[in-house]
């Protein structure tokens, strides 16, 4: 058995999925969280339970709402289970009236009724399962109240709406759902009253879906005619689609009317933050604020002094420990070397680090979870505006700040492809956790004195230099005036601890599995490769292969300030994954016992060629996992290509203004 | 007109047909259209977006479609 989570944005689907599945998919406190479908078993396994993006109505106008288009006219549904946000019910109900004209066996999950009771809004399950004639079970999906109850229901009841028409369309469309009901008969399986009537509001998908089966001029015919009609006989109509849904609105008032009482009005805490927050004066500075506290958590105040224990830890206990343990088994002068040279030094580099970045997922989780995200893409639109985006495409950048492939996921939901691809584009530029280490190793060699705001400024020079290209990309590749920016605030909701680790261990653990696999694995082949040479094995590392090729590129980075065959090399790794770019320099600088790779860099790089490489590494280049979701999301190599190369030619030219201006200036 | 709200004031949208088809739409999922209760909430400076308030659902839009519904005082 397939059941399906169709919801309105933001109602708690995800929430309920993880609670009845017993897995861990991306939950948030704004709309347009899930953004693909996601398939999960029953934890009684009876039966698997799909999750999809919030829709408001069966006809989409953005990527994510068309992932649920497509799975009701392409999959097989079982069963559908419509969650309502019991504190907006007027508003879910239209999606409700929907489904059930799809005519396959539903049930509704009734949820937030905490929040609905807060308001006074009281609500009779019964009375509703009555009139809708599916069964109507309230739930709290966030503490889980109610889910064993809602297990119940789906797996004895058959759930066949026991009321046929819930909506009466009037005569003219009513006859029109006829006439194409008899020319459909026979030819699909779906229900022919749900595709007519979306078909008569506009839904481009179903128009596909209807125009195999039938000649498109007869359906288009068939609906402008229709619309002649209906406007005849009713003068104040101004489309169907709006007519459609004044009809389901007298309907829904009348469902209102009977199963819902409204005690009394409060005042909700959400619109007294809201009035600080998302102030005239203070929105922007409370933000930046709010960017700054977090760097000095990350990098100062907390995230340093623990990284710093961490690595005592590895460079002590842990490297005497296996060297002990080598010596015991008498390993060979090669293992030793890969083990304590190449592995330690390679994946240690990286994993010193998780400390700082699980303190970064921390707080993202915290904006996500809060409903502060969407308050950040109000407070941000005026920016965005000036440089063709739209406030919303700064929700998928900030995601970008933790990993850039979930942000560019995020641009789905933005509506107008040109924005889309744009966010797409730009959200690389964003600096993902994966940068972090590299940010840290080098601001604790060369800035200790201002950790956090040199730091700060990178983040915001990525984002800086996003926007000006935005602005660049406006005036020519991407031109057209079209721009939307409606965007729903959710209430605030405080953060449950238990849900704010889940999420921050959700996206740390992708970092250590990934020093544990790929960070392991290059590794060991980096340290090959400069443990080998033209001339054999155990060659001085100048004359290795890794020199070699580094050597290629080196003359190249001359001009930003690190022409050498170490920064090429790890330049080069870092296209795999930004954080080998450590586990590199590691492996290159090993420096044995008691000395620092931080303490040793500085003979290497001057502070200003210091900064060069940081902003390189910021700029130069998506990984390879953001360049193959850019491939996913935007189906074009080109664009792909492009999103590379331009992000090379960026970062070569500041780097070149900011180390040859620098030089200028006097600084070194 | 939506235009002269200033924060706190409260009205009834009697014509929303000038927005674009895509904003409208987009109210409209929202539960926002003709006959709508709207409560202006916040106005952002330099010509920003403005936040309403209907039904107890707040909403983000920008200023120069909010200057094109029209609203009249309750
Ligand atoms: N107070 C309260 N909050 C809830 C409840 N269920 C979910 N939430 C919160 O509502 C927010 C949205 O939850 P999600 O599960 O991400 O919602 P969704 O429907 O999957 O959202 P989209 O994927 O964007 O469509 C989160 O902040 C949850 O913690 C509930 O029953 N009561
Ligand atoms: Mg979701």
């Amino acid at each position: 058995m397939e059941i399906a989570l169709i919801g309105n944005p933001n109602t708690g689907k995800t929430s309920l999925f993880n609670n009845l599945t017993g897995s861990y998919e991306y939950v948030g406190n704004w709309s347009g969280v899930t953004v693909e479908k996601k398939v999960g078993v029953f934890k009684n396994n009876i039966g698997k339970l799909i999750d999809l993006p919030g829709i408001y109505s069966l006809n989409p106008l953005s990527k994510d709402e068309g992932v649920v288009t497509t799975y009701f006219l392409v999959e097989q549904v079982d069963r559908l289970l419509n969650i309502l946000d019991a504190s907006q019910l007027e508003r879910n109900l239209h999606l409700t009236l929907q489904l059930l004209e799809y005519e396959k066996p539903a049930l509704i999950g009734l949820n937030m009724i905490d929040v609905a009771n807060n308001r006074g809004i009281k609500i009779d399950p019964a009375k509703l399962s009555q009139i809708l004639g599916v069964p109507v079970v309230p739930v709290v999906a966030r503490s889980g109240k109610g889910c064993d109850h809602l297990i119940e229901v789906i797996s004895t009841s058959s759930n066949h709406s026991k009321v046929k028409k819930h909506v009466y369309y009037g005569k003219a469309i009513e006859d029109a759902i006829t006439k194409l009901s008899i020319e459909l008969f026979g030819r699909t399986q779906h229900s022919p009253r749900w595709l007519a009537i979306q078909l008569f509001e506009g839904n481009e998908y179903v128009f596909q879906y209807l125009a195999d089966l039938l000649e498109p001029s007869k359906l288009e015919s068939l609906v402008s005619n229709l619309e002649s009609a209906v406007k005849q006989e009713n003068s104040h109509v101004k489309s169907l689609e709006n007519y459609i849904y004044m009809k389901r609105k007298e309907v829904i008032e009348k469902i209102l009317a009977a199963s819902v009482q409204k005690v009394c009005s409060i005042v909700p805490l959400s619109e007294r933050i809201d009035a600080i927050v998302t102030n005239r004066f203070l929105g922007m500075p409370i933000f930046l604020i709010c960017m700054y506290l977090m760097f000095m958590l990350t990098f100062d105040w907390l995230g340093t002094p623990l990284s710093d224990v961490l690595d005592g830890f590895l460079t002590g206990p842990v490297t005497t420990g296996f060297e002990k343990f080598l010596g015991a088994v008498h390993a060979s002068d090669f293992i030793h070397a890969l083990i304590i040279e190449g592995l330690i030094a390679g994946v240690g580099g990286v994993l010193v680090f998780v400390p700082q970045i699980f303190i970064l997922f921390f707080f993202i989780s915290l904006l996500e979870d809060s409903g502060y995200m969407a308050r950040v893409a109000l407070v941000m639109d005026r920016i965005m505006e000036s440089v063709g985006l739209n406030g919303k495409a700064f929700i998928p950048m900030m995601i970008g700040f933790g990993c850039n492939v979930p942000g560019i996921m995020a641009a789905r939901t933005i509506e107008t492809p040109r924005e889309r691809l744009m966010t797409i584009l730009l959200t690389p530029l964003m600096s993902c956790s994966a940068r972090l280490p590299v940010y840290a190793l080098f601001v604790g060699a060369f800035f200790a004195a201002h950790k956090a705001l040199v730091v700060l400024s990178l983040y915001v020079l990525g984002i800086v230099v996003a926007l000006l290209l935005a602005k660049l990309f406006t005036k020519t590749l991407l031109k057209s005036e079209t721009s939307l920016f409606v965007i729903e605030l959710p209430p605030y909701r405080l953060p449950q601890i238990q849900s704010l680790w889940r999420s921050t261990w959700d996206k740390g653990k992708g970092f250590v599995r990934k020093a544990g696999t790929f960070i392991f694995a290059g590794s060991v082949f980096i340290w090959l490769l400069s443990y080998a040479g033209p001339n054999g094995l155990k060659v001085d590392m100048d004359d290795s292969f890794l020199a070699f090729i580094g050597n290629l590129f080196a003359p190249l980075l001359e001009p930003i300030g690190f022409g050498t065959w170490q920064a090429a090399a790890s330049l080069i790794t870092g296209f795999l994954a930004k954080e080998a770019i450590n586990s590199t320099m590691n492996i290159i600088y090993f420096v044995p016992e008691n000395a620092s790779l931080q303490g040793l860099l500085s003979d290497f790089y001057t502070p200003l060629a210091a900064y060069s490489f940081m902003v390189f590494i910021l700029l130069y280049i998506p990984c390879l996992a953001t360049a193959a979701t850019i491939y996913k999301e935007t189906g074009s190599r080109k664009w792909t290509a492009f999103s590379i190369l331009y992000a090379l030619f960026i970062a070569y030219v500041l780097c070149l203004v900011i180390y040859q201006g620098g030089k200028l200036f006097g600084l070194v | 007109m939506f235009g002269s709200f200033r924060v706190g004031e409260k009205g009834k949208i009697i014509n929303i047909s000038k927005v674009g088809r895509l904003v409208q739409r987009r109210l409209l999922d929202l539960g926002i259209t003709e006959g709508s209760e709207v409560c202006v909430k916040c106005i952002m400076p330099f010509g920003g977006p403005v936040m309403i308030e209907s039904c107890g659902q707040c909403v983000g839009l920008r200023r120069k479609e909010a200057r094109l519904i029209e609203v009249e005082r309750v």
